[in-house]
């Protein structure tokens, strides 16, 4: 059939390696993203309403964050080994 | 040059307040009327031959079930089966939602960080009940304390848990709304440059803008396929304890 042909099929299956790393990809990106705004805004939170600490709790809270964020790509990363 | 932003507000079709809530019909409101029939429409042409030997669109209806029967196996296992209709309906949705708001002129509803934000909050809010019902308060400890942590940095970890667990929704709705919205504001941009460059350098950007519509139409197809199978994991998370 003549028509594009992206992901090797028209609705391609989950484990087309293509579509599946393209969703990865994305994921990972957005984690490590998301994860630094709850961190950053946890940490903006204890400044603001709690300890009033600023700005330690926004820096501590951005740190953690990031260590989250990184914790969570670095599992993902460890799933893709498995598949 | 038009606002690029422009498609993105809202207008107010018919007012309507229940209780002092604003239930009025706007804009998303139509289009999500709209991608709900569309579904219901595809899906009854689909099943209306119900032949042995499938008619074209058929085959395509159950090419995407088998597609999501297979996220629902890959992630949650068999017995995730009971949610395979909750599922199709997310994966459905998100999808005709993506693909009709490419149409010009018609309303994009997951560019809205209100409707992605309640699916993700709603799915990750399910996968924490259902981790609740099948394991009780171990599938809290199970959440918060990674198996093998040297209990020195235990407090640690479940602050860097919880950050990493509230992320989870966050990124599942910011993921799908700045997609679809930063596709359709570039689109926008360069149609306007179109509109200003005139014939002479006007061909470029517009070359673009068909470029780029077909990588749109890619993006909705992956983010739809994210959205869902994210949501799959997350339940999946619920079943089996790591």
């Amino acid at each position: 059939m003549a028509r594009p042909n992206w992901w090797g099929s028209s609705m391609p299956p989950s484990q087309d390696p293509m579509f599946a790393g393209l969703g990865q990809a994305m994921k990972v990106g957005t984690d490590l993203l998301a994860a630094l705004i709850v961190g950053g805004g946890l940490g903006w939170a204890v400044d603001t309403y709690v300890l009033s600490s600023k700005p330690w709790g926004l820096v501590v809270g951005l740190i953690l964050g990031l260590v989250a964020g990184i914790r969570n790509a670095y599992r993902a990363a460890q799933h893709w080994d498995k598949s | 040059m038009e606002d690029p932003l422009h498609p993105f507000e809202l207008h107010t079709y018919i007012p309507l307040s229940l209780l002092g809530l604003d239930i009025s019909i706007n804009k998303a409101v139509l289009m999500m009327l709209l991608v709900v029939g569309a579904i219901i429409l595809f899906l009854t042409k689909a099943r209306s031959s119900g032949s042995l030997v499938p008619t074209k669109l058929q085959s395509v209806a159950e090419i995407m079930v088998e597609f999501i029967r297979g996220i629902i196996h890959d992630t949650m296992g068999p017995e995730g089966m009971r949610f395979f209709s909750l599922v199709t309906s997310l994966f459905l949705f998100i999808l005709f939602s993506n693909l009709l708001g490419l149409i010009p002129g018609s309303y994009t509803i997951t560019s809205q960080l209100v409707v992605t934000g309640v699916f993700a909050v709603a799915m990750y809010t399910l996968s924490i009940l259902l981790g609740l019902k099948i394991h009780g308060p171990k599938f809290i400890k199970a959440m918060l304390i990674p198996s093998g942590t040297p209990p020195f940095i235990v407090p640690l970890m479940i602050i860097i848990e919880i950050i990493s667990q509230l992320a989870r929704p966050i990124s599942l709705a910011v993921r799908l709304f700045a997609n679809m919205t930063a596709g359709h504001v570039i689109i926008g941009v360069l149609v306007g440059l179109t509109m200003s460059g005139g014939l002479l350098i006007g061909w470029l950007p517009f070359s673009f803008t068909i470029a780029l519509y077909g990588l749109e139409v890619g993006i909705a197809f992956i983010q739809a396929y994210i959205f869902t199978i994210l949501a799959c994991v997350y339940m999946g998370d619920a079943y089996h304890l790591h």
